[in-house]
């Protein structure tokens, strides 16, 4: 924190600063801890909740029950193609990516 | 010798460079400050009709707190690094995640995704910048709120915030998102943060229930705009009605469009109408439902004569009306007397509810749009020419019958020049009409691309040149909008950037301004 402050310091002066961390402080206490943040649960949820409106729905090329390799849908998820945008790993981290590729690949053996 | 940054931000040495980059992963975590190729993919691919270059950018900052955004605006003050901000980063058609200017540094708010507040009886919301549509639409659900959402057609994907920093619109009553937000948290480029409206006062509990505060307004200058990052963002949801009544009304001639924009104005300023009503060409309309290469091959924009087919194939009106009611049953069988009356007088329309329509697909997302459902539906725009390229045009005009003809004609007539199809449609906001249209190009195809970029700027020359504003454009052309609305909008845009943000490290570039 020390140093954060120098870097500040640096930027913008010495008063603005107390003023405003001083502000920032009262509202982060204010904030309500209990507030609702996002997680996915599993590759399913993630499929239901965003792969499914394209490639359920006639949008897409089906991919489920494939067998495509879990390196394609990877890449394909982190590049997009062509008209399907690409998602971030702050949308969809790594590890959330390999269990949502492994439910498109072998999504039957789990059911 | 080879830089180890796919880019660099204008004017910054890599020197510099390292250095922001070093004290950014000591604010963040390792894995939140992202600069190799591999990482930023997915920042990198846009619709638009250029090079990736020239909007890639040297890094992107997954932050999680205002105070984290804090230090990095000081950062970026001392080595004078911009970023662009980015909050569910789904921008399809305007730019999509990537920076405005190659070398910028994504400031990606996606982690930041916690819903603050829902309250039940005052109908309002306050998010963060990483919630999607389908989040909030899940905790509203789980939770039997009661609560419906207004979302744009990438809804359960996109999100509140950055729709409507960016003045996005949905189908529903609340569809005019910016009208429906109250109150932002914005940390500004000197650290400091703003609560707008009633937020700036200590002890108030009416941040997300009074718009306005006291003096002048502040929340605009916020949206479309480079002048703060917008942490917290709080807008109104619309308690579910009782009863909802989608419906069609298709048409079978252009002409009448005419007609049907004469008849909906007063409807729509009277409320009798709630929502914005879409008007949309049988070729906005055929992708759900048809493939183009059915119809026509070979290069050049589809013939009319093809188009005919495709209606009469696929039971389409050259025009279908998309409206709905919402209210009691009691209240939705009064006005849907006087839309049947006023839509039926001349004969040509043909009115479609749930019970004729309810297996159309197109009738089908369109209704779940008009209620806050989610769906991706409208993505089957980018199956009628494929190649994944795509770009809005969105000029606006008064909301009169006599604006529509010359301005599908001038349309139509560029698209034909450059070989691309009018994917159209009409939407009656209240007064106002926006004319949307998506530019549907083969971007794997560098000839169209090309065509795709000179038919876009003819469109804005065109369109401006009569008086047609654009609403929102895509980052390679929003120099040329701002420039189109005049020396002195542009000159308060820049005095105003100036004062807020003197090193100009807060998305230079956005809305043209710098
Ligand atoms: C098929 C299709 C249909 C579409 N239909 C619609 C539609 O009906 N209505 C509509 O409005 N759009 C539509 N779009 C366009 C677009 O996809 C949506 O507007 C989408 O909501 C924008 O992406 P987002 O919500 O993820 O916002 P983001 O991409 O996160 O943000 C949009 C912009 O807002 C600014 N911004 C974002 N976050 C911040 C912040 N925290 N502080 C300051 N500035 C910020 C940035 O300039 C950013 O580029 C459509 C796109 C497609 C592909």
């Amino acid at each position: 924190m020390k140093e954060i402050i120098r870097n500040l310091i640096v930027v913008f002066g010495f008063m603005p600063i107390i003023i405003f961390l001083a502000t920032t402080w009262v509202w982060a206490a204010q904030e309500d801890n209990s507030a609702s943040s996002h997680r996915w649960k599993d590759g399913a949820e993630i499929y239901t909740k965003i792969c499914a409106y394209c490639h359920d729905a006639q949008v897409a090329p089906p991919i489920r029950n494939r067998k495509l390799p879990l390196d394609y849908i990877r890449n394909i998820v982190r590049n997009g193609n062509r008209a399907m945008p690409a998602f971030r790993p702050s949308e969809i981290n790594d590890e959330s990516l390999t269990k949502l590729a492994e439910f498109i690949s072998h999504q039957s053996s789990q059911h | 010798m080879a830089s180890k940054y796919i880019a660099l931000p204008k004017g910054v040495s890599e020197k510099d460079f390292d250095a922001a980059i070093n004290n950014f992963r000591k604010v963040l975590s390792d894995d939140a400050v992202l600069t190799s190729a591999e990482q930023l993919a997915p920042y990198i691919k846009t619709m638009m009709p250029v090079a990736d270059a020239e909007h890639t950018p040297s890094a992107a900052l997954l932050a999680t707190t205002v105070e984290q955004i804090q230090q990095i605006v000081a950062i970026c003050n001392q080595y004078k690094v911009p970023i662009w901000m980015i909050s569910t980063g789904k921008n399809l058609g305007y730019g999509s995640a990537a920076p405005a200017e190659r070398g910028q540094v994504v400031l990606d708010l996606k982690r930041m995704n916690r819903i603050l507040e829902v309250d039940k009886d005052l109908a309002f919301a306050l998010v963060e910048p990483g919630v999607t549509y389908q989040q909030l639409y899940d905790y509203i659900k789980e939770h039997k709120l009661g609560l419906w959402l207004s979302m744009p057609a990438p809804s359960a994907i996109a999100g509140p915030v950055g729709n409507t920093l960016d003045r996005g619109v949905g189908y529903t009553p609340y569809g005019e998102h910016f009208l429906f937000a109250c109150g932002m948290e914005v940390v500004l480029a000197n650290g400091e943060v703003l609560r707008t409206g009633m937020g700036s006062m200590p002890n108030s509990n009416t941040w997300q229930v009074f718009k306005w505060g006291y003096g002048p307004y502040l929340d605009g200058i916020f949206t479309q705009s480079n002048y703060g990052i917008v942490t917290k963002f709080g807008f109104w949801l619309m308690p579910e009605p009782p009863a909802f009544k989608p419906f069609v009304i298709q048409y079978q001639h252009e002409e009448d469009i005419v007609e049907i924009v004469e008849t909906i104005r007063p409807l729509r300023i009277s409320g009798v109408i709630p929502n914005a009503v879409v008007i949309a060409h049988a070729l906005y309309e055929a992708p759900v439902k048809a493939k183009r290469s059915d119809y026509v091959s070979g290069p050049g924009s589809i013939p009319d004569e093809a188009v005919d087919r495709i209606m009469k194939d696929h039971k389409l009106g050259i025009w279908n009306v998309y409206a709905a009611l919402y209210g009691t049953q009691e209240q939705i069988d009064v006005n849907w007397n006087i839309v049947t009356q006023a839509f039926g007088k001349s004969g040509k329309a043909k009115i479609l509810t749930e019970q004729e329509a309810a297996d159309d697909p197109a009738f089908v997302y369109r209704a779940k749009l008009m209620r806050g459902e989610m769906t991706l539906t409208e993505f089957s725009l980018y199956n009628w020419r494929g190649g994944g390229g795509s770009m809005w045009f969105a000029p606006v005009s008064q909301a009169r019958g006599s604006e529509t003809l010359k301005q599908m004609a001038l349309t139509k007539q560029i698209l034909a020049k450059y070989g691309l199809d009018y994917s159209g449609e009409f939407i009656v906001g209240m007064r106002d009409m926006h004319h949307i249209v998506d530019v549907l190009y083969d971007k794997t195809d560098p000839e169209q691309t090309k065509a795709a970029y000179q038919c876009f700027d003819e469109l804005l020359t065109e369109f401006s040149a009569r008086g047609y504003g654009t609403y929102r454009v895509n980052t390679a052309f929003m120099d040329k909008v701002a420039e189109t609305y005049g020396p002195v909008q542009r000159k308060v845009h820049k005095t105003l950037k100036k004062a807020l943000d003197p090193n100009g490290i807060i998305a230079p570039g956005k809305s043209g301004i710098r």
